[in-house]
């Protein structure tokens, strides 16, 4: 019994593990959605920003070999994500200069830097690689993942802890949670995170209080790159070891569901994008079920779609009855106003 | 690039010298900055870069000539007829983005639209092939009640839910075109055809061709009148007012009691009505039997049309010509050189950034410019021979 029962707990690890790599690039993804939205300059092409990372993280890292050829191998890697997290900040940045200085639309200049990022990462790919499918021709290589030592006499805890094969987890599992903590610390521990959230909450009012309005917007475009870019890393540097075209398969979509779902809180984004890695694994798991394919693949999108309509339907009811305490409220004859309340 | 730029300053003949120009400048100067960007990436990976723009901007064209012996001919006409089918299918798709975009309504759903459509109009001819008269107007109906149902639900989640439009657009895509591959895989399909593919359509409940060699129908009728409809239903009718009064000033039309959601809603539907007459002519115009793996993806083309034709039903077949006449030459210029055909994407994704700009250039360098323009040509007035000018 009880060994049925650490076989068991064995198999929940893999599937712990399973959702976490299928969740980690969503949650990242949706952190710099969260954080553009509360600046007030939500970014649509969080999609397109991840593909991008992971397209130039992937070139970065097949060719940096060849250009720093006397470095030390454990820094090509490194080259290749540092490459590929400026080019998907400076995408975000020329979201920004369309929507700041040129005055387009936010939401159209976000669609247009998705058509961008997909048109040129295969592009490119045709171009240097040669192929229209995937990068599978370039010898890219892979961040590392990161072992707990000290573990292997508990084989279910090291099941947990390190994943199937016991080889540790990804390093970019482990920033996405890293990053959804310092993330709600910059925004609601730190001056430059009320700012920003001001920037976000009343545009004229920051404006009129002097705030560098602006330059914050940029500023939060920028992290949005930086988390996105994470996030494309992770899919082309860690889940897979190439690239493919139209890698990101709507995980750009699902993490500006995840911010709307999740009540515009990092704890509730990150909650959200659980749930979307939870369907993924699920539709996985269920494959080994005999349901056509189809079916499956309609999960993940029809989950986000259910979250959405209960999430809202509760929010509005809460809604509801809050206006109707108010109604109550008002109903009721005032209490006298004293001093103490203007203290 | 500057001097596209202060070519358009000087075309608005305005103080402000901007690039934005009016009308049909802003788009125009969008494509003619998207395509020199184009020319540029181009000129960096290809080497023999002008013979691959040139096969794209000419390689849509019939080839028309005249010799002596056999006279006037036409080849590669099924090239141009392509073009044409394209154009039907871009403005449909361009229409039915329009109408979100009117209301503010950001839908792309126009993917998921079309393939539910086609499937509808396809399963209802086929179940009607024995009365040829009724079926094709049942196919009809079908598509662009399926187009206006799957655009509706987004629009009701919006209505009721708050539901972002965008968001949940992309993941009704996504469904609808599992939900195609589906019934093709399991049930609706023709065991004879080798590949996975919706049976055929006889050829008396599809439209007829209008020109040999291509697969013009009737369609290229009907996609001017659609434009003419959405004219007459955005600029005429009640509830075109209420759509643009929303997508102005939503504040506005709440403040003036116009049912605000609900004309949300119904701006996504009647968008949804166009992509299934798309849907229609993909069905029983194009193919004529739907294979299981169709490309997504052409919504978005539809979005490109619509902002390029300033949402206006108008200019809606004018943008949609022009974007697949580039298309039409992008394949073009992949077999005549060495140049891959993605490079329309970014052409096309750069059509879509620049054609929102209200400026071409940041607010300040753009006063600078402005000041610079006036400053210049009151400094280089006609002199008069021999006399010195001195002005700052």
């Amino acid at each position: 019994m009880s060994v049925d029962l650490l076989g068991w707990l064995a198999v929940a690890g893999a599937v712990f593990a399973a959702w976490l790599r299928a969740s980690s690039p969503i949650i990242l993804g949706a952190l710099g959605a969260l954080v553009s939205e509360l600046a007030g300059v939500i970014n649509i092409g969080i999609e397109g920003l991840m593909l991008v990372a992971a397209f130039f993280g992937v070139i970065g890292s097949a060719f940096a070999p060849v250009w720093f050829p006397g470095a030390a191998p454990w820094l090509w890697p490194l080259a290749g994500a540092l490459l590929g997290l400026s080019a998907a900040v400076l995408l975000a940045l020329l979201l920004g200069v369309f929507h700041l200085e040129l005055g387009a639309d936010l939401i159209v200049a976000g669609i247009g830097i998705n058509l961008l990022a997909a048109g040129l990462t295969v592009f490119l790919m045709v171009t240097i690689s040669g192929d229209k499918g995937s990068t599978a021709g370039l010898a890219s290589l892979t961040l590392p993942t990161l072992k707990i030592p000290g573990l292997a006499a508990w084989p279910v805890l090291d099941a947990w802890l390190n994943g199937e094969g016991h080889a540790g987890h990804h390093v970019l599992i482990y920033t996405a949670f890293l990053a959804a903590v310092a993330l709600s610390v910059l925004l609601y521990r730190t001056r430059f995170g009320l700012r920003l959230r001001a920037v976000g909450e009343n545009h004229e009012a920051a404006v009129a209080a002097g705030l560098p309005v602006k330059r914050l917007q940029y500023v939060a475009l920028a992290f949005s790159g930086l988390f996105a870019g994470l996030g494309g890393l992770y899919l082309s540097m860690g889940y897979l070891s190439l690239f493919q075209a139209d890698m990101s398969a709507g995980r750009g979509f699902l993490a500006l569901a995840a911010i709307f779902l999740g009540a515009r809180r990092p704890l509730g984004t990150v909650g959200a994008a659980l749930l979307f890695g939870a369907s993924t694994v699920l539709a996985a798991q269920l494959g080994l079920l005999n349901i056509p394919s189809q079916v499956l693949y309609m999960l993940p999108p029809l989950v986000t779609l259910l979250a959405m309509g209960v999430v809202s339907e509760r929010r509005a009811l809460r809604e509801r009855r809050a206006t109707a305490r108010a109604v109550q409220a008002l109903a009721t004859p005032p209490t006298p106003v004293t001093k103490e309340a203007f203290r | 690039m500057s001097a596209e730029i202060r070519g358009g300053g000087t075309e608005s003949r305005g103080d402000r010298g901007g690039a934005g120009g009016t009308g049909a400048a802003r788009p125009l100067l969008a494509i003619l900055l998207a395509l020199a960007l184009g020319l540029l990436l181009t000129c960096t990976v290809s080497d023999e870069p002008i013979r691959a723009f040139r096969a794209l901007l000419s390689g849509a064209l019939p080839d028309v000539r005249w010799s002596a012996e056999a006279g006037w001919s036409v080849r590669r006409l099924a090239r141009f007829g392509a073009v044409i089918e394209d154009t039907i299918s871009l403005s449909l798709l361009g229409l039915a983005m329009l109408f979100g975009l009117r209301a503010r309504q950001f839908a792309m759903g126009a993917d998921g639209q079309l393939f539910l459509s086609a499937l509808a109009a396809a399963g209802v001819s086929v179940q009607l092939a024995a009365w040829p008269l009724a079926a094709l107007p049942a196919a009809a109906l079908a598509a662009v009640a399926t187009g206006v149902l799957w655009g509706w639900i987004p629009g009701l989640m919006k209505a009721r839910y708050g539901a972002n439009e965008i968001v949940t657009t992309l993941m009704l895509n996504v469904v609808a075109i599992q939900l195609y591959r589906l019934v093709i895989t399991h049930g609706f399909n023709d065991p004879t055809a080798g590949f996975l593919a919706t049976p055929m359509l006889s050829s008396g409940v599809t439209l007829a061709r209008l020109v040999p060699g291509t697969q013009i129908t009737v369609f290229v009728l009907i996609a001017p009148l659609a434009a003419v409809l959405a004219w007459f239903l955005l600029n005429r009718s009640t509830w075109g007012y209420e759509i643009r009064a929303v997508g102005d000033s939503p504040a506005f039309a709440q403040h003036c009691g116009l049912p605000v959601r609900r004309t949300m809603a119904l701006a996504m539907a009647i968008g949804g009505g166009f992509a299934g007459l798309a849907g229609l002519h993909l069905s029983h115009g194009l193919l004529k039997r739907l294979p299981v793996d169709l490309t997504p993806g052409i919504g978005f083309e539809g979005l490109v049309v619509a902002l390029l034709a300033r949402n206006d039903p108008k200019a809606v077949l004018l943008a949609a010509f022009l974007y697949a006449y580039l298309k039409a030459g992008a394949l073009a210029m992949e077999r005549a050189s060495d140049v891959p055909r993605e490079v329309v994407l970014i052409i096309q994704a750069l059509i879509v950034l620049f054609v929102v700009c209200e400026r071409l250039l940041p607010a300040p360098v753009e006063r600078w410019f402005a000041r610079c323009w006036r400053a210049g040509a009151s400094r280089w007035r006609p002199v008069p021979p021999g006399g010195s000018h001195r002005e700052c």
